[in-house]
């Protein structure tokens, strides 16, 4: 059994259905990637586990099923989502953002730990730590949002795009740290990228989803090495 | 100059009262971006509990955190049966409903004790101290420390405790707050609740000065809504500035501009809203709205 499966997941808002049918699953410690033209559903997928929209089909996490929980218990459950435009509470401080991640857990000690990792992965938020978090760079919001996702001691992460709008230089720092997330704490990873390339590069299996349906399903270096796939839903 | 002294402390007083009110309105307009018109008449019906306990023996010290505490779970419960259920109306649905509470809260008040003024103990003596010259009564001083008090204590809830931290943030920003697990309905729930405690201080203190009736908030509550926009509605810092600031100018004017006299002190305060409406739209305090498109 997956940690995170989805079965024949509808969705949409209002009187447009944006999801048909998309069956997935996200095995425990492993990175997914979920890729897909603009308007595929790759939002919309990541949106419906957490709850953000109404959906039908079955979501399932850890064997239990999802149907009707509210975010915030679907969240407590152990999945870390960092949203489309990275959630950062911009009215508050590097600090406070980091604590809303660890809020709710109750492991004192580890939770210390994990901040001194937080600032080893990340050394400007240390510096930043009481500066308003909307003084920070998109990069930095950017670590910001995973370190806060990390902080949470998920089971599963789900991210959205990552990599958006940011310098190659800083996504290749951000992919390396979610590389790290995952194999040293066996995280699993939902990972919604435009960034074929590099999402491929560090999943091991991936779906490309085509307007809400999901078109191809493979191992990741398996859809590398196929030209049509890459050069039909991948462009690259 | 010692009369002024005394001038400027009696405005720091009803300063104090004005702040808490106006933090009371910061609080609700922060959870949901709106300005709570019953706001005065709870804290009117609080008064009216603090009086009940009082008539009935209960000791003013035990009777202030007892009714704090009802104020406290009553600002939960209108929150819960009144607000909750159209929390996705559009705003005007929201203030008119608040209106109607404020009326619903009048008439009731009304009908269980009735329109006479009564008066209401203080436990500070109106006697006067002397210090530096400077004659200052004993209730001026303790309506100040009772206040500054309380915002001090909220400040510190908000500022420096977990639950204020996701207060703060399922206020600021909802969506984002529910993906790291805060229960956003409760933190809002929490506001009203902490809203309706601090209003109910501003009516407890301020019910000796002016006496206990249900009408009695109608014209605190707009010096309050003064000191709110002047801070920036948006701040509690900014409130509570707003009501010092509101406070003393009231009372200097009075005091000094002989047109004024104790007639025509509200109309300062209107004076205040408008100007500040004109000048400076976003309070002292207040952030100007940016938005990124």
């Amino acid at each position: 059994m997956a940690l995170l499966e989805l079965e024949e997941v509808r969705a949409g808002y209002g009187p447009t259905s944006v999801l048909h049918g998309v069956s997935l699953a996200v095995p425990e410690g492993q990175i997914v990637s979920l890729l897909g033209a603009n308007g595929a559903g790759k939002t919309t997928t990541l949106r419906s586990i957490t709850g953000g929209v109404r959906w039908t089909g079955d979501i399932r996490f850890d064997g239990r099923s999802l149907r009707r929980m509210h975010t915030e218990d679907v969240v407590r459950l152990g999945i870390a989502h960092v949203p489309e435009g990275r959630g950062i509470l911009t009215e508050l401080t590097v600090d406070e953002n980091l604590k809303l991640g660890s809020h709710l857990r109750r492991d004192g000690p580890a939770v210390r730990k994990d901040y001194d990792r937080v600032f080893e992965y990340f050394p400007v938020l240390r510096e930043r730590r009481r500066l308003s978090a909307s003084t920070l760079s998109g990069g930095e919001q950017q670590m910001l949002a995973l370190a806060r996702a990390f902080l949470m001691k998920p089971r599963l992460m789900l991210l959205d795009e990552p990599s958006l709008g940011l310098a190659p230089m800083i996504v290749r720092a951000i992919f390396e740290i979610i590389r790290t997330i995952n194999g040293a704490d066996r995280v699993a990873i939902l990972l919604v990228e435009q960034n074929a390339r590099l999402a491929l590069d560090v999943s091991s299996e991936a779906y490309v989803l085509e307007v809400g349906r999901v078109a191809v399903r493979g191992a990741s270096d398996e859809l590398q090495g196929n030209e049509s796939v890459r050069r039909s839903y991948l462009g690259y | 100059m010692q009369e002024f002294l005394q001038q400027v402390i009696s405005g720091v007083a009803s300063g104090g009262i004005f702040a808490s009110l106006a933090l009371a309105l910061v609080l609700i307009y922060n959870a949901m971006g709106l300005v709570n018109f019953a706001q005065g008449e709870m804290a009117m019906m609080a008064t009216f509990i603090a009086f009940t306990l009082i008539t009935r023996g209960v000791s003013y010290w035990i009777a202030f955190p007892v009714t704090l505490a009802i104020a406290f779970a009553g600002g939960i419960a209108i929150q819960r049966i009144v607000i909750r259920p159209v929390e996705r109306a559009p705003l005007l649905t929201l203030v008119i409903i608040t209106l109607g509470l404020a009326t619903l809260l009048n008439g009731l008040a009304g009908a269980i004790f009735g329109y006479v003024p009564r008066s209401f103990p203080s436990p500070f003596s109106v006697q006067t101290v002397d210090i530096l010259g400077a004659f200052f009564s004993f209730r001026d001083l303790g309506v100040i420390t009772v206040s500054a008090a309380v915002l001090l204590l909220i400040y510190l809830l908000l500022q420096r405790t977990t639950v204020g931290l996701t207060m703060r943030a399922a206020a600021h920003h909802a969506e984002a707050s529910r993906l790291l697990g805060v229960r956003v309905s409760w933190m809002l729930a929490l506001g009203w609740g902490l809203a309706s405690a601090v209003g109910a201080v501003s009516g407890i203190m301020v019910a000796p000065i002016i006496l206990l009736e249900p009408n009695m908030m109608q014209t605190i509550i707009i010096y309050a809504f003064a000191a709110a926009v002047l801070g920036g509605i948006e701040s509690p810092l900014g409130a509570v500035i707003g009501g010092l600031i509101v406070g003393v100018t009231v009372n200097l004017a009075g005091a000094y501009l002989p047109f004024v006299g104790g007639d025509l002190q509200l109309a300062v305060a209107l004076a205040i809203i408008i100007g500040v409406l004109v000048l400076k739209p976003n309070g002292l305090l207040g952030r100007p709205t940016v938005r990124r498109v």
